[in-house]
Order: C-alpha cells, then structure tokens, then sequence
C-alpha cells in the first residue's frame, strides 16, 4: 500500500517538475527539445527515473578470452518465449530444434541428436546434464523466465573451469538474486500451444541482510499438429514451486540458499520392442512421468587480502519414467579459491567431488547393467589469469578429473586476449576436453529394432555397451575479435576448428540365434565403441545496434562444416546418420522497438538451414511480440510464433520418439506486479 | 487500485495530470546518462578531507578506471559545474597509482577482476570508489549502484567511506542502503 501511495505521490512531483519533464518524457521532449539536464533534481527524483541498460553484458564480456555470448532478462521478455529452448535459439552457433512438445535436440557447434551429450547445461551452478542418458533432459529445465537474471552460452570447450561433457559449450542459466524479486508477482499466459501458465511468487526481506522469495507455478500444453493418419500425441503439463534465498551474513560472508520441486506428465508416441512380446515392434502413446527436486547452498567469504572462498553444496534428485524408471540421485560439493599473486597473476582454483548413485528398471526393452550403480567424480583445477601488460593477459590451466568409467582425465587450455584499446579486443585460445563415458554406453543392453533377415524371419538389433569405452576426446582452437564501432553499435565474431576423436560408434558382431527370450530368434548384435571422428570448422558472428534510442537491431549468423569420419577398422554403416546432424547455416535477426505509451513491439527472424536426415527442408521462422506496461504494474503481451507457415519440422531423427512438426502459434500473457 | 483516492483525485482536477505523469514517469532514459549525474551530486553529498592550502583551486577530479560506459554524458553533466569554487575535470585513466588524484573514482565493469586489485591499492585514500559491479562494495569499494526494477539504486559501505575519511551527508544515506547490516 505505501509503494502505491509514494508512486502516486512521485507522479505528480514529476507532473509539476520542469527538469524531470525534459528528462523523462517523449511528449515533454517533443514541446521543449531541450538537453537532457538532471543536474538539479533532487536525490529522490533520481532515485524514481526508470533506466534502460544496455551495455553492461558488453562492458563486462568485452575482454574475456572465450566465446561467450549472454541472454538478458530483457532479451527474455522481448522474445515472448515461454521455454529455455526457444530462448537459445537467439544465440548464434547453437543449434535448437524441437522433436515434439516435450523433446528437443539442441547442440552447439554441431553433432546435435536427441542425446546430445557434448554440451554441459548448469543451473545456478547446479549441473543438469544426466549422466545417465548422457545429455539434457530439456522438458525438466523449467522455470519461471521471469527469475533469469542471464543465460550464458560459452560455445566451445569448457573442460578446464567446467569439467567433462563440456567438449562443445556449456550453458549457464543464473536466476535473479531474492534481493531483486521484492514484490509479489502473478501472471497468467494463455496460447494456442502453451495452453496456460500461471505463476504467483512472493519475495521479501528476512532478518537482516537476507532476502527471499516463494513461487508456484503450473503450466499445460496441447498436442503438436497431427499429419495426415497420425494423431499428434504429446500433450503435457507440470506443476513446480520453489524458493531461493539471499544472505549478506556480514560484509564479507554471502550466502545462498535455494531448491525446487518440479512434477511432469508428458505425453510421447515411441516406437519399441517388448523383451516379453519379441519379435514383434509397436508404436503407442505413453507418458513421461517426472518427480524431481534439488537443494543448494553457497557460500562465500572475501577475505581481507581481497581474496575469496566459495563453497557450495547440493543435491540433486531426478525419477523419470520414459520406456523405464530412472532414479538418480546426485550429492555434490564444490570448493573454490580466487585470489592475486603479485601484481599479474589473478588465479582461480578449485576442488570437487560428486556422488552419484543411479536405479533403471522395469525397461520395455531396455536393462542397464544390474540396475544399479553409484559413481563418484573427483575433481580439481586451477586456472592463472596472467597480466602480461596494460592490454595483453594470457590465461592457462587445466582441470584434473577421475571418473569410475575412463579414470583420470586433463583437460587443459590457455587463451590469450589482448586489447589495444578499450574499443576492440582479439582472442585466441587452444582447450582440450572430453565427454564421460555414461552408464548407457558401459552397460546396456537394448532391443533397439527388429529387421527382417531373408531365410531368417524377423531378427532383433541388439546393442550392447562397452565398460571399457575410453572418454571422447576434443582438440578445439578457436580465434575471436569483439569491438566497439561506436556507442551504438557492437560486434563479435569467432572462427573455430574442432578435432574429436573417441566419438562413440556402434559396431556390428557375428549374428547368432537364441532361444531365450522366445520366440527363438535372429540377433544381430552390435557393440558400443569410440571408433568415429569428426573435424569441424565455422564461423559466429553477432551484432548489437542501437540505431536509435528506441530502435535496436541484432543480427546474427553462423556457419558450420562438419566432416564426420570413421577409424579404420569401424563397420558402422550408421555413423553418419546418428552422430548428429546440425544446419550449415543459420541466420537470426531481432528487432526491437520502444514505441510511445510503453508499448514494446519486438520481432524476431530465424533462418535455419537444411538438415540431411528427413531430409529436413530449411525453415524460417518468424516470431513477433508487441508489450505494453501499463503504469508500474501490469504488463500485458501478446506474440505470434511461427507466423511464416502453418506447421513445419525441425527434426526427424526422433530415435524412438515419433517427432511432430511445429505449429504456428499464438500466446497471451498479463503479469501483475504488487 | 485505490478507488477512494482516484476519486478524491478527480475532485482536485488532478487526475488527468496524474494520469499524464504517470505516463511519463514510465519512459526511461539511459542507465549511464543517470549515473553520471548522480556521479555528479556526489560531489555535493560527500565531504572530502580539507586539501592542502595550494590544492584549493585544482579541478575537482571524477575520474573513470576501464572503458567509459558514459559516453559523453559524465562530460556533458559536469560542463560549466563547479565544487565549491573548483571546477570540476573528468580523467580516464588506465594505470592506478593515477587515481590518487582523483576525489570520485567510477570502476568500470570492464576492470573485471583486476577490480579487487585496484580497490586494495587504493586503500588508506580519500577517494570516493563507485562501481556497479555486484561484489563492488565486498571488494572493497564504498558505493555501489544497483538497477533493481529499472530503477538505480545505491548501496554505501559506511565504514569503508569512513576508513577514507569520508563524511557521507545524511541526505544521501538515507536514500542508500548500507552494505553493511
């Protein structure tokens, strides 16, 4: 009640103050084209004038040696999207394509499938990777977008801050701090495809120095499109709450502390066998059924030396039925140091340990291993950040790490960034990395499909792992240039090369007949091995420009080539076709616009090139947004999606999963501030 | 919203003015253009250490550390502006034992990690150290601005502005939040 009243109150200072009149208003502006002057305005004045910011990702990313590339809470509330993998598509060099309403292949820099598992997903620090399945269960990764303070896409290796499974990129999502979400907040969302959303959330203060805030929120969606005799089936909704909280303990001590709970019911139409009903395969409807939740704390004390320790713990609990039940639950500690030595050094180290323990049962025709296994991930790393001079740092380090699959592994880089002034900075680095052996390719066992042998019947495809699978290996040399033209404009581009090696085959054996389970039958047994390579190459360009101060544009573009090989001696006829498939080109532009009376009028274009496997022909998508704030309050919005065609398809290559097209579509949103 | 006192507002006539301002109180302006002028009023607000005799005339300094977020709209603000009697002088500078003579210190994000270092140097000065950095004020800097609800904000570490000897007005410190409980 009292922020109303001091609203009500500002506003009408504002109406009868001159000075702020020329600073904050169009109309104003318009009546007097007078310079902005601030200069006499009270304290409390300032203290009320909105701020738009726009440089900051820049001023921070400017010189760092990597190719990062960040999404803003304003890049999340200008898209319209209601999910993380619609906001990656903004992002140069990442790959999004959706299989139905609850699966996604997304990738960056290529070798993008169902499961792909070279790019380490983090939220707030906490890894999301599934080291079961060995990739991103995308439908789980829900959030209010709300929360996000930013999204950062570091494409490229990541191994020797981020450790294993990160040979491609790493992607970070970092939510707000409770010190900025005070205030309730509901919204509601209503679309053609996302049926409905509804979030309320509640934040505070706690104590001294603490802040908090509670959220709920349920969301529900319709089927994709059906095509011609088949019935699209992947409707789903999910339920989740959580709460995150933040302690300034004292000056020098910070604490966080947050968790979720998330439950999923998702429709999917699969293809499978039965191991009771051999030979015979049958595509049917069933659901996803999710049941997950996590718990973290972090800490970090500054030293009086300017030195800083972070500890952080948390666990981490996922069931997931999908042809199966899997239970996994994680327990990790992280340790870390940053702290200068002498006048050049800036060094960062760290140490960590994860436990995890994992159950799969009751698979239709899938075992893994006896069912159960517990793990435990050691790991240590320490970078140097050396200041060769006023413009120049070299940066070095290497993670160490031992997993129970392929033991000790490095993972080693060294970057270099040198500013000659503080407009333009050029980059280099060299990384090594790697992708853990998961459970699935140590220990499955897989009726995958049957195959008609002539003389023969109907034979089953069997594909069984290999506990002595090495890690995949990647050699990655990337060279960058980010500058500043001017105050309005902004550019970043990176060529990369890419060598893999040690990437997973499947590798045929001498078929032979069994009786066990009957019928008696034909098996073609296959075996996992680390006999396929790959060299990739491409470009990532993106730019910012602020062409007025209601107008900016982005685009963006990149391209990749991707040359997949097989080791000598490798038979797997299927290499090509599995290890992934990823556009050569894709092409994004954003336009955003501020129009009078606080409406925002934003639109997106994205052009993705063909895929080989369908063939999927190149689409281009077209999404478009207009906002309005209506006083402090309340925001409403409305998008179109997908406004160029009905319906087109993303990708093809389901493995299991019947893919569905994508619908054009249209989503409602008001949001209540109080 | 409260009826009662949108009525009570529309017998004083005002509502249509209300209207109208809350309408402008929306539009934004850019988030740097802002910080420069309160970059400017902290000269206003803070008190320094009494200079030296001979300094009395010397410009008053702000001065920017990394790249310049401002463009040119600290240069803009600060035209023709006196403190006291001493005009007032912008310097970007890139090496620290520079900021020593600088009254008002802004850290640009773009120091990144060599913010600490720079800080540390600085310890023991009188000079006002602003960033907008989340760990500005745990680093060891005396006021951090924050942009909560698209609004800036300004958090003081009141203790480090006294180590520096400097007396902050109470008018702004009872705006800010203490980075300290």
């Amino acid at each position: 009640m009292a922020k109303i009243k001091s609203h009500w109150s500002d506003a009408r200072r504002l109406f009868v103050s001159p000075v702020l009149c020329l600073a904050v208003g169009a109309l104003c502006r318009a009546q007097t084209p007078a310079p902005v002057d601030l200069t006499g305005a009270s304290l409390e004045d300032l203290m009320n004038i909105q701020v738009t910011s726009v440089s900051m990702k820049e001023q921070s990313l400017s010189r760092t040696a990597s190719s990062v590339y960040v999404i803003t809470q304003d890049d999340i509330r200008h898209s319209g999207a209601t999910m993380v993998p619609d906001l990656l598509r903004m992002v140069p060099g990442v790959e999004v394509a959706r299989i139905n309403e609850n699966t996604w292949a997304i990738s960056i820099r290529g070798l993008n499938n169902r499961f792909s598992g070279q790019v380490l997903v983090l939220i707030d620090g906490r890894s999301v990777y599934s080291p079961a399945f060995t990739g991103v269960y995308w439908d789980q990764q829900t959030m209010p977008l709300e929360n996000i303070e930013r999204i950062e896409v570091i494409r490229g290796a990541g191994g020797t801050i981020w450790g294993a499974n990160a040979m491609n990129g790493v992607i970070n999502i970092i939510t707000k701090s409770a010190n900025d979400t005070h205030g309730g907040l509901a919204s509601v969302t209503a679309g053609s495809q996302d049926r409905a959303q509804g979030l309320l959330q509640y934040g505070g203060t706690a104590g001294t120095g603490g802040s908090y805030r509670v959220y709920g929120r349920y969301a529900t969606n319709g089927d994709s499109p059906s095509l011609p005799g088949q019935p699209a089936v992947d409707d789903g909704h999910e339920s989740q709450m959580g709460f995150r909280s933040d302690w300034n303990l004292s000056n020098h001590d910070k604490l966080t502390v947050e968790g979720d709970v998330l439950g999923a019911s998702e429709a999917q139409t699969i293809t499978t066998l039965f191991a009771s009903q051999l030979p015979n395969s049958f595509t049917l409807n069933n659901r996803v059924l999710v049941a997950n939740g996590n718990l973290l704390a972090r800490w970090s004390h500054t030293f009086s030396n300017g030195s800083e320790a972070t500890v952080q713990v948390y666990f981490d609990r996922v069931r997931r039925f999908d042809q199966g039940l899997n239970v996994q639950n994680t327990g990790d500690f992280d340790f870390h140091y940053h702290f200068q030595a002498g006048s050049r050094n800036d060094i960062v180290t760290g140490l960590g340990y994860r436990l995890t323990g994992q159950n799969f049962q009751d698979g239709y025709a899938i075992t893994v291993g006896n069912g159960h296994r517990t793990d435990s991930l050691y790991s240590g790393f320490i970078q140097d950040e050396i200041r060769l001079s006023e413009s120049a740092s070299l940066t070095i380090g290497s993670k160490f790490e031992h997993n129970s699959y392929s033991g000790f592994e490095y993972e080693p880089s060294i970057q270099f960034a040198w500013s000659p002034t503080s407009a333009h900075t050029v980059w280099a680095s060299a990384s090594r990395a790697i992708q853990q052996p998961s459970w699935v390719y140590a220990d499955i066992q897989w009726d995958a499909g049957s195959a008609n042998v002539p003389g023969a019947g109907t034979a089953i495809v069997q594909i069984s792992g290999n506990p002595e699978l090495p890690a995949s290996r990647v050699f990655d040399y990337e060279l960058g240039y980010r500058t500043r033209l001017s105050e309005q404009i902004s550019l970043d581009a990176t060529v990369f090369y890419t060598d893999y090696n040690g990437i997973q085959t499947i590798e045929p054996e001498t078929p032979f007949f069994t009786v066990n389970p009957a019928p008696p039958h034909l098996v073609l047994p296959y075996v996992v091995a680390d006999f396929g390579n790959a060299k990739n190459y491409g470009v990532e360009a993106s730019a910012h420009w602020d062409i007025a101060k209601w107008w900016r544009i982005s685009p963006g573009f990149s391209y990749l080539q991707s040359k997949l090989g097989l080791d000598p001696g490798s038979n797997d006829s299927a290499f090509l076709a599995s290890s992934g498939d990823s556009p050569k080109r894709q092409a994004q532009l954003r336009s955003n616009i501020k129009l009078p009376h606080h409406v925002e009028w934003d639109t997106s274009v994205y052009y993705v090139g063909s895929l080989a496997y369908g063939p999927v022909p190149a689409y281009t998508r077209l999404d478009s947004r207009f906002g309005w704030h209506i006083g402090r309050f309340v925001d409403v919005s409305i998008t179109g999606q997908n406004l160029l065609s009905p319906r087109h398809a993303e990708f093809l290559n389901g493995v299991q999963v019947i893919p569905m097209e994508t619908a054009r579509a249209v989503v409602a949103r008001i949001a209540w501030h109080f | 919203m409260n009826t009662r006192m949108i009525k009570r507002l529309f017998e004083k006539r005002l509502l249509f003015g209300v209207l109208l301002a809350a309408t402008l109180s929306a539009q934004t302006i850019d988030e740097y253009q802002l910080k420069a002028v309160f970059l400017f009023n902290f000269a206003k607000f803070v008190e320094w250490p009494a200079p030296a005799p001979g300094d009395v005339h010397d410009p008053f300094t702000i001065c920017v550390a990394g790249d310049n977020p401002f463009g040119s709209s600290l240069d803009e603000v600060v035209r023709g502006k006196t403190v006291g009697s001493r005009p007032i002088s912008i310097r970007f500078i890139s090496d620290p034992q520079k900021a020593l003579q600088c009254e008002i210190l802004f850290v640009s994000a773009s120091e990144g990690k060599r913010e600490r270092s720079l800080l540390a140097a600085l310890r023991g000065s009188s000079i006002l150290t602003v960033g907008d950095t989340d760990d500005f004020t745990a680093n060891g800097g005396i006021v951090q601005f924050k942009v909560v609800d698209a609004r800036v904000r300004i958090a003081i570490d009141v203790e480090a502005a006294a180590r520096a000897h400097l007396r902050i007005s109470p008018k702004l410190l009872i705006l800010a939040d203490r980075a300290r409980n």
